[in-house]
């Protein structure tokens, strides 16, 4: 297991300079802003971009109309288009990208290993099974789908994070819980399997097409949801990352160092699958975003999780965002499973990554 | 990718088979006429030459529009095995099950024996035809790609299992109606359509779907009619700019998977939804090249323009 590219305690190690391992307020005010800055411009651009053309010079006027109250420069269908169908993809695009690096993020923190992702560690599963499970018995349950099915993909991978966690549990060895969750990732995906085969036809399009990422349905309940969650868990995980830090090092030093290492696990893992049951509740299973973004982030500016943490939400947010916007846009009017696209972008990015740390 | 080796090592099989065939045939000369020879050509749908005895009594149908049209043409009492999807006439449900649609069970098909088994391309069933090809059982595939030719392939059907006359009656009858429908609708203004097969992902039928046939039939033009893909994901975008003047969707499936509060959401400008033109019509109606794909029409002629 790559540790080390983890930790990189060595400035020397680091090909951006020595400064790179030592956190400062200024750098972090960059980074950060720097991608916020970048979510922006592509947020816009998303925003004048689809398979009808709206006059981008009329949004701007548009937006201030809509806050204002007055007549706007775009006729209804345009209006519906702009502000009832794009913006809240476009928001539940940066929702779900955000929660996912976040969650990643931690899980790759806490375990200590390159691999760990909510995918790898059968959350993802836990929540895909959770919400198909709402899918499929919705007709027989009173309430609607849009509300059951975070609710069940929350508690799916809660369930699977607390399993997962109880047999892979070892004092400072990560590899066991990781091994966990290969087995439990596999065996849920098995299960999937199982349960579409029994589903009838119609159903059965529905989940496949839904497991490959879907943020068409802008349902306004899993937007706020998602958001939500994405805020609560960067709150919480950013508070803990001083302790991370630490627990990086190993968890007996982290201990001897006074950190709370079991209440810091909890609050990390439960964070984590909020976080992923959320995300994978509102827009399918998009892969690959959880898994490489914090890669990118911490390749560019050092394994802080100070750092790492909310510059990998906003940097997931744009993988997201750039994928679904190439996948409602390539061959419109037909749209592309957004989780395509983004194992299209991160398959290439995560070998690069590794071609490059082997050197 | 039909020629592909196993297709050339399929050809050899066959090659073998037919010599094979002969050589036993040859043995054979001057004995009263046997089976295989008063076996009798056919080409089924895809173009294949299948041999089949004539009247066949040990029929398989792979596919619920084929037993629906089986049962039609009076072969119930020949019809040994059905898929777990056939579920029209009543009666169908009775007869022995091979497996679904899209995964039979090969062991039960040989051990029901038949004399022919039937499939139909709407259940993509390439791979299976090939085995039991191999396994010298006649498959006959129909292949019927637009409305009218359900009637064509009853037809064929008709003649494989020898029940012509029937099948002639059936497809006339099937063709006066759908003739009907065209006369009433002909000098109607054609209104815009938006299939939905499914919200959340929003996929739709394009250009080559029975559904996209029926429409134009029924007198009216799919938003989505010029698209390639058969059930492509599609941009609600577009279909807000297209501006549909009816939504047709398929009933209850058991679980709403066309949600109408989502229609209602994101299409509330659509002259469709204004209007409150959404029109539900049966599934299994509109899905299943049968015979009653003729009361599909009717009931989608009937929403697009009532009378």
């Amino acid at each position: 297991m790559k540790v080390e590219t983890l930790i990189e305690q060595d400035p020397n190690q680091s090909p951006g300079g020595p400064s790179k391992s030592y956190l400062t307020r200024r750098r972090a005010l960059i980074v950060i802003s720097a991608l916020l800055l970048a979510l922006l411009g592509f947020a816009v651009a998303a925003l004048n971009l689809g398979s009808e053309r709206v006059a981008s010079g009329s949004l701007f006027p548009a937006l201030i109309s809509k806050l204002t109250g007055t007549v706007s420069p775009l006729s209804r269908e345009q209006d519906v288009i702009i502000f009832s169908l794009r913006l809240p993809r476009i928001a539940l695009a940066i929702g779900v990208g955000a929660a996912l690096a976040i969650a990643g993020a931690a899980f790759q923190a806490l375990l200590r290993n390159p691999l760990a992702d909510p995918y790898v560690l059968g959350v993802s599963g836990g929540a895909a099974l959770g919400s198909i499970t709402a899918i499929i018995f919705a007709s027989e349950l009173s309430y609607s789908v849009s509300y059951i099915r975070p609710l069940f993909g929350f508690a799916g991978a809660a369930i699977v994070t607390l399993v997962v966690y109880r047999l892979g549990r070892r004092e400072d060895d990560p590899a066991h819980l990781i091994l966990a969750g290969v087995v439990m990732s596999t065996f849920l995906s098995s299960v999937i399997v199982l349960m579409t085969a029994m589903a009838d036809n119609v159903k059965l399009r529905n989940i496949t097409l839904w497991l490959l990422g879907d943020l068409s349905s802008g349902a306004v309940e899993g937007l706020f949801f998602v958001i939500g969650a994405a805020a609560v868990g960067a709150t919480v995980l950013v508070t803990q990352s001083r302790a991370l830090n630490l627990m990086m090092i190993g968890e007996r030093d982290a201990f001897a160092m006074g950190v709370e290492t079991a209440r810091v696990r909890w609050a990390v893992h439960l964070t984590a699958s909020l976080l992923t049951g959320a995300a994978v509740s509102a827009g399918g299973a998009i892969g690959y975003v959880g898994l490489v973004t914090p890669h990118l982030v911490r390749l560019a500016a050092g394994s802080d999780n100070r750092l790492v943490i909310p510059a990998s939400a906003i940097g997931g947010a744009l993988m997201v965002l750039i994928a679904d916007t190439i996948a409602r846009t390539a061959l419109a009017p037909r749209e592309l499973p957004t989780g395509a696209i983004t194992a299209l972008i991160g398959a290439p990015v995560f070998v690069y990554l590794l071609l490059k740390s082997r050197k | 990718m039909r020629h592909s080796p196993s297709t050339a090592k399929f050809n050899a099989f066959l090659f073998a088979l037919t010599a094979l065939l002969f050589y036993v045939g040859c043995g054979r000369t001057g004995a009263p006429t046997g089976e295989a020879g008063d076996r009798r050509s056919f080409t089924d749908g895809l173009g294949r030459a299948v041999s089949i005895t004539p009247n066949p009594q040990r029929i398989i149908s792979l596919a619920p529009n084929v037993t629906e049209i089986l049962f039609a043409l009076g072969l119930e009492s020949r019809v040994v095995g059905v898929t777990g999807y056939c579920d029209f006439p009543e009666a169908a449900k009775a007869k022995d099950k091979v497996g679904d649609t899209l995964q039979p069970n090969l062991e039960k098909i040989v051990s029901l024996k038949p004399d022919l088994v039937v499939v139909s391309t709407a259940s993509q069933l390439e791979n299976l035809t090939r085995r039991l090809d191999q396994l010298a059982i006649p498959v006959y595939v129909t292949n019927p790609r637009a409305v009218r030719e359900v009637a064509a392939s009853i037809r064929s059907l008709g003649e494989v299992t020898g029940t012509s006359e029937r099948a002639l009656g059936l497809a006339g009858q099937m063709e006066t109606r759908i003739d009907a429908v065209e006369r009433r609708v002909g000098g109607l203004a054609r209104p815009r359509v938006l299939y939905v097969l499914q919200t959340g992902p929003l996929i739709t039928a394009g250009r080559n779907t029975f559904i996209n046939d029926l429409i134009n039939i029924a007198g009216g033009k799919s938003i989505s009619g010029d698209e390639t893909a058969d059930y492509p994901q599609f941009s609600r975008e577009t279909v807000v700019a297209r501006a549909p003047e009816v939504i047709v969707a398929p009933s209850s499936h058991g679980a709403e998977f066309v949600k109408e509060s989502d229609l209602r959401r994101d299409f509330g400008t659509t002259p469709a939804i204004r209007s409150n033109r959404i029109v539900w019509v049966t599934p299994d109606l509109v899905d299943r090249p049968g015979p009653r794909i003729v009361e599909g029409l009717e009931q989608l002629a009937e929403g697009l323009h009532p009378r």
